[in-house]
């Protein structure tokens, strides 16, 4: 499939608006060359003593013309740049969601995700700098070189020859090999600065065994030898941009002694106007400081790389279908009401499933970049649930063009990603389920349990109709769960353990459930899930920013927030993927008695770790590596199996 | 700007260095001007080429000699700047492992590790550049200006009247476009989170059929964004425009001035040349200051964020609480905020507590920090371990965590830690790990007081298990052998063993060689909490504290760990907080607490027919939910 470029689109889309950045730099130059030149021409012809102060006149309003068109060419160049950047920065947002939107459920699931796609975010803010710092200057610097190449032509071929090469070692020779010298070290020291970040993170997420171990002193001294390498590498990177910037004026200084040579010499054979030797020897020096800022930007190609490549990769999905499942299959609106109305039957017969060996599924293995199993993703999740969270990179206005350092903070997103896309679990392509029959009626309660990697997150992705089965069917009503597509979410709402709450106001959080809902189908939603104490807490109700808010609100009280957006949703079905976990006893008893005395006449397929509650559910399935071992209500299962009994006792610890 | 950089060692030699080779690039300014006005001029008087050539050569050398020692003059500051950038972060870093896991809840982990990280480079760049920047702006226009007063007075004039008005300019619109961002500061910060927030949430958003809707969205706050950015930047660009405009219009204005009395004959041409030439240079130094003003000022504030931790941690150290909370919040400059809100608290923070001459590189001499490890405290089987009138507040005026708790263990046993949410669990364990000191009454171990110089000794003897066990980017085996990096290979085996690991061992395709942790082989919360298991074993430390260690785990994932940790807690001393209470059976003591104190301690059975606060725990769990 064609892999659409993350830079020339939005080039060619912009092209008018390039040309005139471009325009306005080019004329910026010129201004601060003509002010120069008209300056040195008009002292020059003063200096002749003109009869009559008209002969100066027009020089004179030169003079000041180009003085100020200068400056405010400078600041419409600039606000035209950054216009256009942002408006290619609002199309690349929109275009990386829409490549992500279909894959959403099939990217690993849970926190790491949001992890992988915040570093994504990043990626799209630093292809900004692409046109800030190398493509803008270098353009600008390549139509002057042509322009003045010509305009000296015009006047002298030799001294434009001289001219030309002197220009060319600026905006070709010296950049060329600035590449060349710097690529190498440019990208060790990226690494070397992923590698201290992740040591960094590693040493100060585990902190406290450091700091029982009490060896912090052997990490230091480590620590130290491995910053101490960078810096070297940092020096000598330095030390060549300083050697450079010095050639670089010493070609400017060898221009204006050439301009002097050139100047004196036309002057001497009569074909140059005297008043025109200061005026071009001024005129010097403003022109070469366009060429002089070329090496710098093209010494930044390497680091945009990294960018471009994740997007890329992300990206593969691009353009294929969007539901996995063929268009023509999907259902009509008219069809998905039938299966509401009828309440939603899910039943499972005989189904199997098998990850391939990547890690996907098989039948859809072009759609997941970067998803492992969503089991291992669990796994993943349980142990290295506390990812630190870099200060969000802000547009920054007025540092927009100066203060950005990309350095440090991409060691950081490298990290980031390699931590996200952590290596899958054990088992890959034995993870599956075997054999699994299931038959949940409209209104029915379901729990599952099992250890992680038992099969739960991929049998839920079966219902969902995310994953299809490698046999057996999954079907709502007597249609395949996968033939909903998008739509599914009118039939199965999900309450999964970290859901995510906008920032934006508590109403507009909860009315993600149902956008139509009016204020007071909201002020009920929220009653239900019991969260009136709470609103009324706030300083503005319902209107409380979650900013504001989310650092008052408790795990428990998330998720009532959560579960008021599904009350809204009003699906049938409702998934509860293990929505009590890091909550203690007493906020669990009291969230689960909410959640299951407002979802009483829904279907609940629940996913639980505890056992707490499960016998208020009509059947009760444990699933070990893929295959159910014990099933029934919480009765049949208590008289029948001694090791249910010796679970529940942990959860009944007076018994 | 730049005096707090006065206090870094070596800062005054590079400042006096970098002054010295500005005054003599400003020599080669002048003196480059100078002879390019000669040529020129002679040029212009019909002179020949070949007579000028000495001149031209002149002038090449001072234009290099200029660029040359431009160039020194960064490699002095670059320097300076790597040099203090190192030894800021060494101290940041022995601060962090000195004070450890207390500090980072306070600070965070992000933000610590970009302080450490982004912020030194930050401040790295502000120290290279304003040292020079100052300098530059202090020195290079006077001279220039004193050498076009001496060559011509009313362009000096000219010159001397711009540059105040130029900065007022700067100043008047720097603080309208402050005010301007201020004002906007609250719907700039949403406007530009929500892509991430979109990001984060696109799950949750798909959940409730509501992803692709949200593009449409997404769409119209991009477009708001840079609608509302721009109206920004058209203020914000303005000083730059203030700087250009003003420059640009007062070389205008010199040479206009100059052109007219060059036809009245006031005035030759070599004069007004130079002073031609060296206008512009006269203003450069400042636009680079402008120029280079938000870059430095990130560096200042990430160098203010880093000193007002070390120096509110040394505060501590000393025992001055008050001292440490007053330089906290004297720079208690959040880092990392939005670059449009540095502005308001540039100036501040610097002058209060210790000064900052003394800290760096003092590390050393740090007595705290290299205290004797003598067996001080022995956890034996018939140690005494007592507590007194223990009370905890984690700030000076907030809520007190634990009040007034004593109790004695007489001996070796398995202690259970249970109570409500907020009891203070938790920090009940903290204080027995060392990790925090009471702010009353004292713990003794054999009669042995716990205090600040032998708390490092008093960690040694224990090991710490936490709800989410930390796995470091390694192999198995490193990770096992964390506090015995020296224990022989049998050991590591024999520890693995009984931490019940053997099996996920078998099952690795490198063994105990595979790498775990972040960007390795991902292990679940159970296999996890066995490695930290192992790791507590071979570490051989008689005293083990587990804080909450199972009720994230599946029911039967805790039920397999709960018989492997209860066949190795034997022979520990073991402090175990949890509100699983079907732990407590097993435990040798409990120790109920509520509200902070201590409500009863018993064994199980005699708890329960005491009916009090366990009993009420109990029963509560015992109900069904409804």
């Amino acid at each position: 499939m064609k892999q659409e470029s993350w830079f020339r689109p939005y080039v060619t889309a912009n092209f008018w608006r390039f040309l005139l950045i471009a325009m306005l730099g080019v004329l910026t130059v010129l201004f601060a060359c003509m002010l120069m030149f008209t300056s040195g021409y008009l002292i020059s012809k003063s200096a002749l003593r003109p009869e009559n102060i008209l002969m100066v006149y027009v020089p004179t309003v030169g003079v000041r013309t180009f003085g100020i068109g200068r400056a405010v060419l400078h600041y419409a160049e600039r606000l035209v740049g950054h216009d256009t950047i942002l408006r290619i920065l609002s199309r690349m947002r929109l275009r990386l969601y829409r490549i992500l939107e279909p894959q959403a459920l099939r990217l690993t699931s849970r926190y790491r995700t949001g992890d992988l796609l915040g570093v994504l975010s990043d990626d799209i803010e630093y292809l900004q700098d692409v046109y800030i710092r190398t493509v803008f200057p270098s353009f600008v610097a390549l139509v002057l070189y042509a322009g003045v190449i010509a305009a000296a032509g015009r006047f002298d071929p030799g001294f434009a020859l001289l001219l030309a090469l002197y220009v060319a070692v600026l905006v070709f020779v010296l950049p060329l090999i600035s590449l060349l010298l710097t690529k190498r070290k440019n990208r060790e020291m990226k690494q070397a600065r992923n590698r201290l970040y992740q040591k960094l993170t590693d040493a100060v997420l585990g902190m406290h065994e450091w700091y029982v171990s009490g060896r912090q002193q052997q990490f230091l001294t480590g620590y130290e030898e491995d910053e101490a390498e960078v810096d070297r590498t940092d020096r000598a990177l330095k030390r060549w941009a300083r050697l450079r910037g010095f050639i670089g004026q010493t070609v400017v200084a060898v221009t204006v002694v050439t301009v002097v040579y050139v100047a004196g010499k036309e002057y001497a054979g009569g074909s140059l106007d005297v008043t025109l030797i200061a005026a071009m020897v001024l005129a010097v020096f403003p022109l070469m400081d366009a060429f002089l800022p070329v090496s710098e930007a093209v010494e930044r190609i390497p680091l945009y790389g990294q960018s471009v490549q994740r997007l890329k990769a992300i990206g593969h999905g691009e353009g294929s279908a969007t539901t996995g499942y063929p268009e023509q299959l999907s259902l009509s609106r008219g069809e998905v009401d039938a299966v509401i109305r009828s309440g939603a039957h899910i039943k499972l017969e005989a189904v199997s499933f098998q990850y391939d060996a990547n890690g996907t599924d098989a039948a859809h293995s072009a759609h997941s970049p970067a998803a492992p199993s969503p089991d291992a993703a669990e796994a993943a999740y349980s142990t290295t649930a506390h990812s630190p969270d870099p200060a969000d990179a802000a547009y920054q206005p007025e540092a927009a063009d100066t203060a950005y350092q990309p350095e440090a903070t991409d060691a950081a997103h490298s990290a980031r990603w390699a931590g996200a896309t952590a290596s899958g679990c054990l088992d890959k392509g034995t993870h599956a389920l075997r054999d699994i029959s299931l038959d949940v009626p409209a209104g029915a309660k379901v729990a599952v349990i099992g250890r992680s990697g038992a099969g739960k997150s991929t049998l839920l992705q079966l219902i969902q109709g995310v994953l299809t089965p490698s046999s057996g069917t999954v079907t709502i009503s007597g249609t395949d769960a996968a033939r909903f597509g998008d739509d599914i979410s009118s039939v199965i709402s999900v309450l999964n353990q970290s859901p995510h709450l906008f920032d934006t106001t508590l109403a507009n959080n909860i009315r993600l459930g149902r956008p139509d809902a009016t204020e007071e189908d909201i002020r009920q939603a929220a009653a239900m899930a019991q969260l009136t104490t709470l609103v009324d807490s706030l300083p503005d109700g319902l209107h409380t920013r979650m900013q504001e808010a989310g650092q008052r609100f408790s795990g428990g009280e998330r998720q009532r927030v959560a579960l008021a957006r599904i009350l809204l949703q009003k699906s049938p079905v409702v998934i509860l993927d293990e929505p009590t976990v890091g909550l203690d006893p007493r906020t669990e008893r009291e969230l689960l008695s909410t959640i299951f005395s407002s979802l009483q006449d829904r279907t609940l397929i629940w996913v639980t770790h505890h056992l707490v509650g499960v016998e208020q559910m009509d059947e009760i399935l444990f699933l070990e590596q893929g295959k159910v071992v014990m099933r029934g209500t919480h009765d049949e299962l208590m008289e029948r199996y001694p090791r249910y009994r010796g679970l529940y006792r942990l959860d009944r610890p007076g018994a | 700007m730049g005096k707090d950089l006065l206090g870094y060692r070596g800062a005054k030699t590079t400042f006096l260095l970098v002054a010295v080779c500005t005054l003599a690039q400003s020599m080669a300014i002048l003196l480059q001007a100078k002879w390019l006005a000669e040529t020129v001029s002679a040029l212009f008087a019909g002179a020949s080429l070949q007579e000028q050539g000495g001149t031209i050569a002149l002038f090449l050398l001072a234009f290099l000699l200029r660029h040359g020692v431009g160039a020194i003059q960064q490699g002095i500051a670059q320097r300076f700047a790597e040099q203090t950038g190192t030894s800021l972060r060494k101290e940041l870093l022995g601060v962090l492992f000195r004070r450890g896991p207390a500090l980072i809840r306070k600070e965070g982990t992000g933000n610590v590790v970009t302080l450490v990280l982004e912020g030194i480079g930050k401040f790295r760049k502000y120290a290279e550049l304003t040292i020079p920047r100052m300098m530059g702006a202090g020195i290079t226009p006077a001279l220039v200006w004193l050498y076009v007063f001496m060559t011509d007075r009313i362009s000096g004039i000219i010159l001397l009247v711009t540059m105040p008005i130029l900065i007022a300019f700067l100043i008047l619109v720097g603080l309208a476009a402050r005010k301007q961002t201020e004002r906007q500061l609250d719907s700039y910060r949403m406007l530009s989170n929500h892509f991430v927030d979109s990001l984060r949430g696109l799950m949750t958003l798909k959940f409730l059929g509501q992803s692709r809707k949200h593009s449409g969205s997404i769409r119209q706050v991009s477009e708001d964004y840079r609608k509302a950015t721009m109206r920004t930047l058209r203020v914000a660009f303005l000083s730059s425009f203030a700087l250009d405009f003003f420059t640009m219009l007062s070389v205008a204005s010199v040479a206009v001035n100059l052109g007219l009395r060059l036809i009245n004959g006031s005035i030759e041409l070599l004069p007004a040349l130079l002073v031609l030439i060296l206008a512009p240079e006269y203003f450069l130094p400042v636009r680079m200051v402008g120029a280079d003003f938000h870059a430095t000022l990130d560096g200042k504030q990430a160098g203010e964020a880093m000193q007002s931790i070390i120096r509110a941690s040394r505060a501590e150290e000393t025992g001055k609480p008050e001292a440490a909370e007053t330089a906290r919040n004297a720079g208690a400059v959040g880092f990392g905020e939005a670059a449009v809100a540095h502005a308001a608290t540039t100036d501040r923070a610097v002058t209060v507590g210790t000064p900052l001459s003394a800290p760096i590189l003092k590390i050393k001499d740090n007595s705290t920090y290299r205290e004797s490890s003598r067996p001080v405290f022995r956890w034996d089987d018939c140690s005494m371990l007592e507590l007194s009138g223990v009370g905890l507040r984690h700030e000076e005026h907030g809520p007190a965590s634990l009040q007034d708790v004593s109790f004695r263990i007489p001996c070796k046993g398995r202690i259970g830690i249970v109570g409500e949410s907020g009891a203070g669990k938790s920090s009940l364990i903290d204080l027995l790990g060392g990790f925090a000191a009471p702010t009353a009454g004292e713990i003794k171990l054999n009669g042995v007081k716990l205090e600040e110089g032998n708390r490092k000794a008093w960690r040694s003897g224990v090991t710490y298990m936490l709800q989410h066990p930390y796995l470091f980017s390694s192999t198995l085996e490193d990770n096992v052998r964390f506090y015995a990096p020296d224990a022989s290979d049998a050991d590591v085996r024999a520890a693995v063993e009984a931490a019940g690991l053997i099996d996920l061992v078998r099952k690795l395709p490198n063994g105990l060689h595979e790498m775990i942790g972040a960007g390795g082989r991902a292990l679940s919360g159970g296999q996890a909490q066995r490695v930290a298991l192992a790791r507590a074993l071979l570490g051989g430390r008689q005293v083990l504290l587990l804080d909450e260690p199972t009720a994230h785990l599946d029911i039967e994932t805790e039920y397999e760990l709960k018989e492997t940790m209860l066949s190795l807690f034997r022979d520990k001393w073991v402090f175990l907080a949890t509100h699983r209470l079907h732990w407590m059976r097993d435990m040798d003591v409990i120790i109920v607490l509520h509200r902070g104190r201590v409500a009863e301690t018993g064994t199980h059975e005699e708890l329960m027919q005491l009916k009090g606060v366990y009993y009420g725990l109990i029963t509560s769990q015992m109900e069904g939910v409804g």
